[in-house]
């Protein structure tokens, strides 16, 4: 039986468009608006301890902010989550559809060990993660007898750089030098080999978009969902680059709150942040080289804080 | 390092042992080390393979002789005539080498029914290529596609048990070559090499005797200073040599005077 | 085996079955990148094992867009050993590089199924290992150079003698500020107490740093590194039967990778 209709739903139609992939994304698009915003942290925000250090003009942490509505007033708020921990530094929120999101972010978590953890002993950094979630998505565009996933992600991680210090000072130097004449010299050389996708050669935070076709795209900013379209133009006016993570976060609920229906209050908003290591999660002190995990989600009580001061 | 018998028996030994099998590696390492192994254990199959009953080379197999000799512009492959069974000789004008294209020449011992099957697979291979691509392949890629196909075998449930020489010409440099290559896929380019009890005479005679300059007068000169030494040293008659040469003119048979007589020591 | 700011890994070039020679060229040490790879055991497992590594990092990098690190290499290695721990192959790996970020020496060793050897010092594997330990264990120092500088020109005789002993004894570094060496030296078994020698040494030091602030730039870490680990290698395989005959060693420094042949004893 199996056999019989394990044909691929997504089929072209005669003007060469694949309309499931369409209908997926029109199911994206009736979805609770979610947002990603990169900033740069500040220490008070993430309660970072004393030995994190900053570069000083990096962008270095991100926001990911969603809606979260319960539909009767009588639903346990707290048992509703829709940004998910992927690794210690990567994080996900959605918009879609829901069960659809919970097996993604099952197969994310089981594909960042048996691709990656549990192969070299560390974390996938952020675009290979992207990379293994698309092509799960993709691949239930051509499968048989599958429909495609009804939502797309808001991904959003850390990555350790190999670049030494000196080599990053120098980097940052030249990019705020050489704005104008650029300069061919070894210098130059090497910002162009740290230049590719997503930076992975100089790390920091990395924000992505997946759509349910599998394509993916780097953001600075970028809005997901039913407003996703307001929300992106709204973005656009308020982005700066070097937004500090605490303005980052300022401007996640001022844009849904441009958006929401209901009231904002921390059982109603959800935030994710890419910051700096927050030790204080680790639940273990005094073990050398243990580092806290740079993705965590804000408490409720957090939220209300930022929500007071909007 | 070694390619042998040696790491056989370490195989064998690293699963037959009574120790706990985390402990083997460690074990079994110690031993290869400390004890040389038994000639009895040259003939014991690795457990991994025991189960296909069939025997490590034995001794007729390495009475076998391949001999390969670079010069200047030549390689020169030579093997023995002799197809042998056990203390038997079945047949005194057996050729044990095939011609894979115009600039490469196999020679192989080992296995009755292995050697001819394996060899013959890998002359239709590299004829598949010619044919596909109107290249041939040059001896160095040959000689990684043999090893590549033998260790596959290897780690098989039928393993081919053969030993080859594999000499030829560069196609484009003309460079002359020469692969040593055992039934365990080690692969080594050598200046001049030799496969079974032949090796114990004949290595030395070339260390002393061989540079890489010579032409291919002096190479057939240092041929018959080897096979010469074969017949005064090995206990059995090996019917001769059936010797030939990759040259640019591609692969020469060369006239083997077999029926020389020499004196013994 | 570990020098300052530098790696050194080597090994023979010997392929021999049992007692008999096949062949005195048969590298046994592999480069991916910034990473090194040497491999001792079944010939035909280290040729095998180390196209497959060529394999997964040149996946790796074509993946990643960056070189693999030497401790992401090491954690593949041990997995791709342990993937086969019920047959597996008969090598044992050694791997040497430096970090890529702090540029910190990284070697280690590994069994034939993948249980990784850390260590700060040296890794050894091979049919000579315990000739190796032997000879690693009383040729290697710490933070290992060599001064190319003629201090006798810019010293009095007994304090060039004495800087002799520190650099013996891996005192010498720049974590060792003047004053402590000069501790060291008034307070040394050499008597050097009387008050005007006292002097002149300090003044000595302090002239001699002032003026050298590169002094470390000319010490030669990489090359005191080569002369220990050859040595150290030469020796080993020479009381060892079944290897030997040549050798490769590889010095690698932050932003280069040197390869020398050593011919050794063909006999």
């Amino acid at each position: 039986m199996a056999d019989r209709y394990s044909f691929s739903l997504t089929t072209f139609s005669p003007s060469g468009k694949l309309v499931q992939i369409e209908y997926a994304l029109n199911a994206v698009n009736q979805g609770v608006t979610a947002l990603g915003i990169k900033g740069k942290p500040t220490k008070p925000l993430a309660q970072a301890d004393a030995h994190a250090n900053f570069l000083p003009t990096a962008t270095n942490g991100i926001v990911l902010a969603t809606e979260k509505k319960a539909s009767s007033p009588l639903q346990d708020p707290t048992s509703l989550s829709k940004i998910s921990l992927v690794t210690p530094n990567i994080g996900m929120v959605y918009a879609g559809m829901g069960p659809d999101y919970r097996v993604l972010v099952d197969k994310a978590r089981k594909v960042s060990h048996t691709n990656y953890k549990r192969i070299y002993n560390e974390y996938p950094p952020t675009r290979i993660l992207v990379q293994d979630v698309a092509r799960v998505m993709q691949d239930a565009t051509q499968s048989g007898g599958v429909r495609p996933y009804g939502v797309s992600l808001l991904i959003a991680g850390w990555d350790e750089g190999v670049l030494s210090d000196e080599e990053l000072e120098k980097l940052q130097a030249g990019e705020t030098s050489s704005d104008d004449d650029e300069d061919e010299d070894e210098d130059g050389n090497k910002k162009k080999a740290s230049g590719k996708t997503g930076g992975i050669l100089r790390g920091g935070p990395m924000l992505y978009q997946v759509d349910p076709s599998g394509s993916y795209f780097p953001w600075k900013a970028t809005a997901i969902g039913k407003s996703a379209t307001s929300a992106k133009t709204f973005l656009e006016k308020r982005y700066t680059e070097g937004l500090e993570l605490e303005d980052a976060v300022h401007i996640a609920l001022l844009t849904l709150k441009e958006h929401i229906e209901g009231e904002m209050s921390g059982d109603t908003i959800e935030i994710g942040i890419v910051g700096p290591p927050a030790h204080h999660l680790l639940g273990m002190e005094g073990v050398e080289g243990a580092q806290g995990p740079r993705f965590r989600k804000l408490t409720p009580h957090e939220i209300e804080d930022y929500l007071t001061n909007l | 390092m070694c390619t042998d018998h040696g790491c056989a028996s370490f195989i064998d030994k690293a699963y037959r042992c009574d120790q706990p099998e985390w402990a083997m590696p460690h074990q079994a390492e110690a031993r290869l080390r400390v004890d040389e192994p038994h000639e009895d254990q040259l003939l014991e199959r690795p457990t991994h393979l025991q189960h296909t009953k069939q025997p490590f080379p034995g001794y007729h197999q390495k009475m076998e002789v391949l001999l390969g000799i670079t010069g200047k512009d030549f390689t020169i492959v030579a093997s023995s005539k002799a197809a042998m069974r056990g203390a038997t000789i079945l047949k005194a004008q057996d050729v044990k080498q095939r011609q894979l294209n115009k600039s490469s020449l196999l020679a192989y011992s080992g296995e009755a029914g292995d050697t001819v099957q394996f060899a013959e697979y890998i002359q239709a291979n590299t004829q598949l290529y010619s044919m596909r691509n109107e290249a041939d392949l040059s001896p160095s890629a040959i000689a990684h596609f043999v090893r590549g196909e033998l260790a596959t075998s290897l780690r098989s449930r039928k393993p081919y048990n053969v030993n080859l020489l594999l000499g030829g010409l560069d196609p484009i440099t003309l460079k002359p070559s020469l692969y040593w290559l055992d039934y365990l896929a080690s692969l080594a380019p050598v200046p001049y090499a030799a496969h079974g009890y032949a090796q114990y005479y004949c290595l030395s005679i070339l260390d002393k005797h061989h540079n890489p300059d010579i032409d291919l007068e002096t190479g057939i000169k240092l041929l018959n200073m080897c096979t010469d030494e074969l017949k005064r040293r090995m206990p059995i008659d090996f019917k001769g040599m059936t010797v030939k040469a990759v040259t640019k003119d591609g692969v020469i048979d060369i006239d083997f005077d077999d029926d020389k007589v020499v004196k013994s020591a | 085996m570990v020098g300052k700011d530098c790696v050194a890994i080597a090994c023979d070039l010997r392929l021999g079955l049992q007692a008999l020679t096949v062949s005195n060229n048969f590298p046994k040490i592999f480069q991916y990148g910034d990473v090194l790879l040497g491999l001792t055991g079944l010939a035909t497992d280290v040729a095998t094992v180390s196209d497959l590594f060529r394999y997964k990092v040149n996946m790796y990098r074509l993946r990643e867009e960056r070189n693999i690190a030497p401790s992401t290499f090491a954690n593949l290695v041990s997995s791709s050993l342990y993937e086969r721990r019920f047959g597996p192959y008969f090598v044992s790996p050694v791997v040497a590089g430096l970090d890529q970020k702090t540029g910190k020496p990284f070697i280690c060793g590994f069994d034939s199924i993948g249980c990784i050897d850390f260590a700060k010092d040296f890794i050894v594997s091979g049919t000579a290992t315990e000739q190796l330990f032997g000879m690693c264990e009383s040729l290697w120092e710490p933070d290992m150079v060599r001064l190319d500088l003629d201090f006798r020109t810019l010293f009095p005789p007994g304090i060039f003698f004495y800087m002799m002993i520190l650099l013996k004894n891996g005192q010498l570094n720049h974590d060792v500020e003047c004053s402590t060496i000069m501790h060291i030296i008034c307070t040394s078994d050499l008597n050097f107490t009387n008050a005007s020698y006292q002097s002149t040494f300090a003044t000595g030091f302090d002239e001699f740093f002032a003026n050298n602030l590169n002094l470390l730039d000319d010490l030669q870490c990489p090359e005191d590194l080569f002369e220990t680990i050859s040595q150290a290698l030469l020796n080993a395989v020479d009381r060892d039967a079944l290897s030997g005959w040549g050798a490769h060693v590889y010095i690698i420094e932050k932003d280069k990778v040197t390869k020398r042949l050593l011919k050794g004893r063909q006999d």
